[in-house]
């Protein structure tokens, strides 16, 4: 009973995977034909520097969801990420890369700091991070003002070593941002769904008391989550930092609806307990090519919330009925219907 | 000790309590910041983020969020200022905000209660789709040039107090009557308790949830109406962040978003703080751009000491009763009884 429950699961969570592939696939011939530039592989792996922090974060963001958590603060994390490598590199006169450490530092105590509060006292994480964002979003501010530069000028000129990574691309083609979230989702992978800390993360989801009871230290397997959340802010946000050339603390301001939809698309419940590193991969990939597709067939910026507004709601609506027993009786009486009164006629 | 004990009993006093604490040390660093003027100045700067509140309220009183009365808004505001701009009544352009509020409000409710799609993620997505459609409307350009007469109302008033606030306080006053003193007003409360309790004993769930998102997207409309008139111009990201203004001042007013606990007059208080913290930096000599580091500080302490205390009092509840237990047992034993 239980491995038929549990192959049934698994096929329906690769179905799901498929799915999000052949929607890809359909946006992507869908896109082509519309704009054929849209199929040089140049252009299209190329679009993925413009939504790379999505990818990064929501990757790791999943953890959190799968606790049963919410992180509305990896967005701000990544501008406070980036000032900071501005003004430690310009003001302060660090290496570059030092300058980097410290931030993805800084950017894992912030998660922690949020992490903390939402394990150690048991308020709800969104009210947490929801103080987190306005704090952290403020701190970058602060931090701006530290340094010489007019807050919207931004700081520019970082040295060339630091800027040219994310400039260069593999066989002309990949660039190394495509490459670098390929080995954070791996490494996102080998965490949630190869090791006995992600199995814990599942269980802390699922039953955080009955977790709590089998011996799993709970309070800090949800603090670990907001962490993991935390630096991988910290990453998007020196990626960013390094592709633009300029250290902003309003990056990522705008980042928080595009990853929940990410990983709510991939397949994650929000009452926590399921998900996976593949899916919400994936569903970064769709709402990004979506986005960028949009872009190139000449729909502006600004518009580019409604279709991934709608495809969340379409996508948590159908996944809410699908649950829904109501509705599920109600398709089924009308469905069997006309079977019903012809078996009564019979 | 009893005021403490009263204290954790009703949050909202220890709000009100802090935010004349906050006032207090603006006015001690810079006498002029309690001059008549200026806390009229921040009691009607106050207004939008009132109204926003006290309708983010209902919704959150249910156990519920929404997330999406920063886009809801933007776009009343922006629909309604053109309006007002092209000539049309000024009831009209009004009207229109509200059933604005209303269509979207019930896209909401209909999501939540009778779909049960999670709240927050339903809500984070209609307001990016509104956010669009207000970008659609306007085309990305700001709406400006209202009459000087619409922009006159909120500069009217009595002793500096303008009626816009004296209203929305009125209605404040109603609506806390209406929600505990009155039948449909306790549902909300009760909802957001134990929803599962309130279906047992035969509640209308569904339709107080669904009531909920439309006050509060008829209030941010209403709210819309006031920042048109105050501010006098709408921009493409007019009303951005006021969801999650709105959810921290209903927070800090002593509102738990687990539901069921908290009243409006708690909102009212968190969103004049909320309001009067950018004032009282640009006072005490900040620059207001510390405002969120501020709140978010403010925020998180505010609720984790919350927490704390509802953690003691659990507690010390849970130690009692295991004292009352063992103090059976032991008078059984005395006895010559059996153990419970």
């Amino acid at each position: 009973m239980m491995r038929a429950v549990k192959a049934a699961g698994s096929k329906l969570k690769l179905k799901w995977e498929y799915l999000l592939v052949l929607l890809l696939i359909v946006e992507i011939i869908i896109f082509g034909n519309l704009n054929p530039n849209f199929l040089k592989p140049r252009v299209l792996f190329g679009s993925v520097n413009d939504f790379i922090s999505i990818c990064i974060i929501s990757v790791f963001s999943c953890f959190v969801f799968i606790t049963g958590g919410i992180d509305l603060q990896a967005g701000s994390i990544v501008g406070l990420t980036s000032i900071i490598i501005g003004v430690l590199w310009k003001d302060f006169g660090f290496n570059i890369w030092a300058a980097c450490l410290l931030a993805m530092l800084i950017g894992s105590l912030c998660g922690a700091l949020s992490g903390f509060f939402i394990a150690y006292t048991g308020v709800q994480p969104m009210v947490v991070t929801l103080g987190g964002s306005f704090l952290f979003s403020g701190l970058a501010i602060a931090v701006s003002n530290l340094s010489n530069t007019p807050a919207y000028l931004g700081i520019n000129g970082f040295p060339e070593a630091f800027t040219w990574f994310t400039k260069k691309r593999l066989f002309k083609v990949l660039p190394v941002q495509f490459i670098i979230f390929l080995i954070l989702a791996a490494i996102a992978y080998i965490i949630l769904h190869r090791t006995k800390y992600g199995r814990k993360v599942f269980l802390c989801g699922i039953n955080q008391r009955s977790a709590e009871y089998s011996g799993i230290n709970t309070k800090l397997i949800v603090m670990s989550t907001y962490i993991f959340s935390g630096m991988s802010a910290s990453i998007a946000g020196i990626v960013m930092t390094s592709y633009l050339g300029t250290s902003k603390a309003d990056f990522g301001s705008d980042l928080t609806m595009p990853i929940i939809t990410a990983i709510v698309l991939g397949g994650t419940s929000t009452l926590g307990g399921k998900g996976s590193v593949t899916g919400t991969a994936l569903a970064a990939l769709v709402i990004g090519v979506l986005r960028f597709g949009l872009s190139m067939s000449g729909l502006s910026n600004q518009y580019m919330d409604i279709p991934v507004g709608i495809m969340l709601v379409v996508v948590v609506a159908a996944s809410s009925i699908s649950k829904n027993m109501k509705i599920k009786a109600f398709i089924r009486k009308h469905l069997n219907l006309p079977f019903k009164q012809s078996a009564r006629q019979v | 000790m009893r005021f403490i004990k009263m204290m954790a009993k009703r949050r909202e006093i220890s709000s009100i309590i802090f935010l004349f604490v906050l006032y207090a040390i603006a006015g001690l660093v810079n006498s002029s910041f309690l001059k008549s003027e200026n806390i009229m100045l921040t009691l009607n700067g106050a207004t939008v983020y009132t109204i926003c509140a006290i309708g983010m309220a209902f919704v959150i009183f249910t156990g519920e969020i929404d997330a999406s009365i920063g886009g809801i808004l933007g776009l009343s505001a922006a629909v309604s200022a053109s309006m007002i701009r092209d000539g049309y009544p000024w009831t009209t352009a009004i009207l229109t905000a509200v059933c604005i509020g209303l269509i979207i409000g019930s896209v909401n409710g209909f999501g939540v209660a009778v779909l049960k799609i999670p709240s927050i993620i339903m809500t984070i997505g209609i307001n990016s789709i509104v956010r669009g459609l207000s970008y659609v409307y306007t085309g990305g350009a700001w709406v400006e040039n209202v009459p000087s007469e619409f922009k006159q109302i909120s500069q009217k008033g009595i002793a500096g107090l303008s009626w816009m606030y004296i209203a929305t306080i009125v209605v404040m006053i109603a609506i806390q009557i209406f929600l505990t003193k009155t039948r449909q007003g306790r549902y909300f409360h009760a909802v957001g308790d134990n929803a599962d309790g309130a279906v047992n004993i035969g509640l209308p769930v569904t339709a107080t949830k669904f009531v909920s998102y439309l006050i509060s997207a008829v209030c941010a409309s209403l709210a819309s109406v006031v920042f048109v008139s105050r501010i006098g111009f709408v921009t493409p990201t007019s009303g951005n962040g006021y969801e999650m203004i709105a959810i921290a001042a209903c927070v800090i007013g002593g509102i738990s978003l687990s539901g069921g606990v908290g009243n409006v007059i708690g909102a009212t208080f968190g969103a004049l703080i909320m309001s009067s913290i950018s004032r009282i930096l640009v006072f005490l000599g900040f620059s207001s751009n510390y405002d969120n580091t501020i709140t978010g500080i403010l925020l998180i302490t505010i609720v984790v000491a919350d927490a704390m205390v509802n953690k003691r009092k659990l507690e010390s509840a849970r130690r009692e009763r295991l004292k009352a237990r063992t103090s059976i047992v032991t008078e059984n034993l005395a006895k010559g009884g059996e153990m419970l």
